[in-house]
């Protein structure tokens, strides 16, 4: 990570360095997003819509994301479904096990606050963004895979947006 | 035996004991004093007519006055079942262990025991159940209880 971080900053001392460096960022901008492996983590009812778009009708493959069961294989969890707050200690767990750069996705109502349990419920956490920093969240209660999809573009087009020198 | 002749039968055998509290559409509900209640499980258990051999499953109920265990069993042999509750005020809350009996009674008793905290006495292994394992915000199933990121859903 060090090195390529810096590359852009001895590249620009050259002449014509500085289209290197946003060749640079776009190449590999465009191969993140476009190669982000999910984290199998279906804890509730969202996790069928998940299915539902891996499978082969919505087909999430042809966006290049593949789930893995492992973390330390995954770029992007995937949150589907009613975190509680016995699990939330484990989603931070796993969240911590991934390499960087990682990225959170907050799949349905109960992800993102709470949901159908926001009220008079002892159990469950009233968003993961109190557990896991989130990048995009998908409301709904389930998201369709419509819905999801969308959510996975808008994460790709943030992720295109970052620039090798913004990597920590 | 149909309802009514299980009805009938345990209301004679444990007369003074026990009393109807209403015969449901499918299952008689007894009340028991819970001091009778070991007593009554394992005579129920042994009983040849009714041979109670399976606890389906014990709940607790917090009515905003006292609380409520019902016990809820059935016999397989002889295809009856029935439920029969303790009520007990909210001070002392307490009940005998029935594992001795039904040993799936074990798990059962503990959740009642951690989301109502309605202690188990005997019973052995009173630890945290289904609430993480660093709780310590008291029995969340109570009506009075109460938490920093609780909401009670408003009046509409």
């Amino acid at each position: 990570m060090g090195v390529i971080k810096k590359l852009p900053v001895y590249l620009e001392k050259f002449p014509g360095g500085g289209i290197a460096t946003t060749s640079l960022n776009y190449v590999l901008s465009q191969s993140q997003a476009s190669s982000l492996w999910y984290l199998l983590f279906g804890t509730a009812c969202c996790a069928i819509e998940l299915m539902a778009t891996g499978a082969s009708r919505y087909d999430f493959d042809r966006f290049g994301m593949i789930f893995r069961a492992s973390p330390r294989q995954s770029d992007l969890i995937i949150a589907a479904g009613t975190i509680t707050k016995k699990m939330a200690p484990r989603l931070r767990l796993l969240y911590d096990q991934m390499a960087e750069p990682r990225y959170v996705i907050a799949m349905g109502g109960c992800t993102v606050h709470g949901g159908p349990f926001y009220y008079d419920s002892y159990a469950v956490e009233k968003g993961i963004d109190h557990i896991v920093p989130v990048d995009v969240y998908i409301p709904g209660c389930p998201p369709r895979p419509e819905s999801l999809l969308e959510g996975c573009l808008t994460l790709q087009n943030k992720i295109k947006k970052l620039k090798v020198q913004d990597w920590s | 035996m149909n309802r009514d002749e299980l009805t009938k039968y345990i209301l004679e055998k444990y007369a003074g004991k026990i009393e109807l509290l209403e015969t449901g559409k499918y299952e008689p509900v007894f009340l028991i004093k819970r001091e009778d209640l070991l007593e009554f499980c394992k005579s129920i258990n042994s009983d040849e007519t009714l041979q109670i051999d399976f606890l389906n499953n014990i709940a607790a109920v917090d009515t905003g006055e006292k609380f409520e265990v019902v016990y809820s069993v059935s016999s397989v042999k002889k295809r009856i079942s029935f439920d029969f509750k303790a009520v007990m005020p909210y001070e002392g809350a307490e009940v005998d262990s029935i594992q001795e009996i039904w040993a799936g009674a074990n798990w059962h008793e503990r959740e009642v025991w951690e989301l109502y905290g309605i202690n188990i006495r005997n019973h052995g292994n009173l630890t945290r159940f289904l609430l993480p394992d660093d709780w310590n915000q008291g029995f969340p199933m109570r009506k009075n209880w109460d938490a920093p990121d609780f909401k009670r859903m408003p009046e509409l």
